[in-house]
């Protein structure tokens, strides 16, 4: 005897100052944000803090849509209703110049020729989809 | 280093890994586990002073679904209890901890879930931050690729080097009958396995599959009446890195490396590879690889004997892989590890993570022989 | 350009998790309901101690012995505790105010939670004595809902000391 059933919850995470901050960024500016922090060097996405030491951030610093992919991750089977996409992506993490740390995201298309070292340039949704959320960046492109 | 408690594994019982238990709710798959293992200490339940639990909710689908477990574990009169959301082998640390603070000298630690009626990949996106890394639908098959992408690009490593080593465990879990995989394969047949999330195959991950798992610990003093040949703590330790994955080196585990330090220090021991047998809790290949660079092992190396029982490869019960690496210590150094063990065996190295791409390590120095006098 | 990004934060992210479930009954649990079908409820017997749990479990969480033996226990009880509920719940549909109660079966070492109804809220007592109303025969399926409710019986209320240790 079996039974199925799902549980949907609908959650609103309160943001704060630096991540509000952040992703108003993303949908007004279409600029992407770092934080200066101890030990790590400007970090995109700023949490607002050091997770190295727990200290205060520094100053806001602007960094580039582009970058470096410093890991690449090819989904065949896009899990419904939790990866962005429902063909075949692939997750990057992107180290974007100007930054010292990686981002999560992905790339929709010539997902097999991306490799770590590529380099990537940011796919902004237009300006009506941005919301405030990472996927104000519809996905990255390769960049030849 | 001040002298600490000698406390030692005394027992340990398990049901096989299977798919799906078609006949028991998790609880019930729990209580001939807790059921067997005293009976192989010799005890009765009043002989246990502290029980402590792993499980995770979000697998279950009920919050506080954990208590549940409580009714089987013989929990009246009212005991000392803790759950932990985390894999019993992090629960057997915080019981080591009570045995040290002197609050008890014996303990049952117990791993239950059944990882067939949740889904693993979406209940833990939810171990990332909603704001940055959650929102992007990152499941731990997804993230544990990024991590053997950077760690390949880094050292080298092939596709064929990730086979060698899946084979490998592979063909010892074929000697384990505990093992939900328990059928060699080579390189070649997995090689041939399709991408689940490139660069790993499906061939190099494991099944979805849950059991349920108890451990008793026992106190210098309790432990040598509960066991013929109880396996001793030499050292433990642990260490968690940071949350955002593209903030930290994917290419090494900093927190695996450390902890390996600190316990093989408090055991006395200068290297890793002065053990005789490692049982690593991997999730992929490439965290195999990765965990040896962090231990100071040499991947190639014959000795120490790496995952003879299979390794989680073989075997992937939600909450109880980590404690069923120790299980697989307390086998090979008392003589119950049948067709698999290691001959001569003496001091041996269990580790267990949680996390997503090797967040959160923790690092156990086992031996024959008590560490302090 | 821009030395900061906006005064204003955004205010939230949301998030719509999604998580399916696909359970398994248990076979202690699918008898139970199974036997509901048939208009019988059942239990399990302690080994240790001969109490009864209804639904039936593998052990006692008390003795912590197993408790193997079925046994079938009656469709009529006693009221133990109950509350009246004046509030909408969300997800349930029953019109308020309703009086949710425990009920311990004759037979039963423990009571189950059960709906009062025929009866009004404010009448219903500690000790009233109650009887299963069942779906008519056809509908029911083995499942909780085969028990539409509990109405009291009329009988005289049971004695305290025969219900206070089966709350």
């Amino acid at each position: 005897m079996e039974q199925a059933q799902t549980m949907e919850f609908p959650y609103k995470h309160s943001t704060g100052q630096t991540v509000g901050r952040f992703l108003a960024g993303l949908k007004e500016q279409k600029q992407i944000w770092g934080q200066r922090v101890a030990g790590l060097g400007v970090v995109v996405p700023p949490p607002g803090y050091s997770e190295v030491d727990g200290s205060e951030p520094g100053e806001w610093v602007a960094v580039k849509d582009t970058g470096v992919v410093t890991a690449v991750a090819v989904v065949r089977d896009p899990v419904d209703k939790l990866h962005p996409f429902s063909t075949p992506f692939a997750y990057i993490l992107v180290r974007l110049d100007g930054a010292d740390t990686a981002m999560a995201h992905v790339v929709k298309d010539d997902i097999h020729a991306v490799k770590v070292g590529s380099r990537v340039a940011a796919v902004w949704a237009p300006d009506e989809a941005r919301v405030g959320s990472m996927r104000d960046i519809a996905h990255f492109r390769l960049v030849p | 280093m001040s002298s600490l408690r000698n406390v030692a594994i005394v027992g340990f019982a398990q049901l096989p890994v299977v798919a799906r238990d078609l006949h028991r709710t998790s609880p019930e798959m729990l209580y001939p586990v807790v059921r067997q293992a005293l009976a192989d200490c010799g005890v009765e339940r009043d002989a246990i002073d502290f029980q402590i639990a792993g499980s995770v909710d979000y697998m279950d689908g009920r919050p506080f679904g954990f208590v549940a477990a409580l009714d089987v574990m013989g929990s009246w009169p009212p005991r000392l209890d803790l759950h932990l959301e985390m894999d019993a082998s992090f629960c057997a640390y915080y019981a080591w901890l009570r045995m040290q603070a002197g609050d008890c000298d014996t303990a049952i630690v117990v791993g239950h879930g059944k990882t067939s009626e949740g889904d693993p990949r979406r209940v833990l996106n939810l171990q990332l931050d909603p704001y940055y890394q959650a929102p992007m639908g990152l499941d731990p098959v997804s993230t544990a690729a990024l991590q053997a992408s950077a760690y390949m690009a880094r050292s080298g490593v092939s596709d064929r080097d990730l086979a060698s080593v899946a084979a490998a465990n592979r063909t010892a879990g074929a000697r384990n009958p505990e093992n939900q995989l328990h059928t060699a394969a080579t390189p070649d047949e997995l090689l041939k396995t399709p991408w689940a999330v490139e660069p790993l195959r499906s061939g190099y991950l494991p099944p979805v599959g849950e059991t349920a798992t108890c451990m008793v610990l026992a106190a210098e003093g309790k432990a040598e009446s509960m066991c013929d040949r109880p396996v001793w703590i030499q050292g433990v330790d642990h260490r968690t890195e940071l949350q955002t994955i593209g903030a930290r080196d994917l290419t090494q585990s900093a927190s695996a490396r450390l902890a390996a330090e600190q316990a093989l220090a408090m055991a006395g021991l200068q290297t890793a590879s002065e053990v005789d047998v490692v049982e690593l809790f991997a999730l992929t290949p490439a965290e195999e690889l990765i965990l040896c660079d962090a231990l100071g092992l040499d991947a190639q190396a014959a000795r120490p004997v790496r995952n003879p029982s299979g390794g989680p490869l073989c075997g992937y019960p939600i909450m109880s892989t980590g404690a069923i690496r120790m299980a697989e210590i307390f086998r090979q150094l008392s003589g119950r590890a049948g067709a698999r063990a290691v001959p001569g065996a003496r001091r041996a190295i269990a580790h267990a993570t949680q996390g997503h791409c090797l967040q959160h390590n923790i690092i156990w120095v086992l031996g024959t022989d008590r560490r302090w006098a | 350009m821009a030395n900061e990004p906006p005064r204003d934060p955004v205010k939230y992210v949301e998030t719509h998790v999604y998580l399916p479930y696909h359970y398994v009954a248990g076979d202690s649990r699918a008898g139970y309901l199974r036997a509901l079908k048939d208009k019988k409820i059942l239990g399990s017997k302690c080994s240790k101690t001969g109490k009864v749990f209804v639904p039936p479990v593998v052990n006692s969480p008390e003795s912590f012995a197993p408790a193997d033996e079925l046994v079938e226990v009656a469709d009529r009880g006693i009221v133990t505790t109950f509350c009246v509920v004046r509030i909408p719940v969300t997800g349930r549909d029953l019109q308020l105010p309703y009086v949710a109660a425990s009920v311990a079966l004759d037979g039963a070492s423990v009571s189950i939670f059960a709906p009062i109804q025929e009866c009004a809220p404010d009448a219903v007592r500690m000790g009233m004595r109650v009887e299963a109303v069942w779906k008519a025969d056809g509908e029911r399926e083995g499942s909780h809902e085969d028990i539409l409710y509990f109405r009291p019986t009329g009988e005289p209320d049971a004695p305290q000391d025969s219900y206070i240790h089966r709350l």
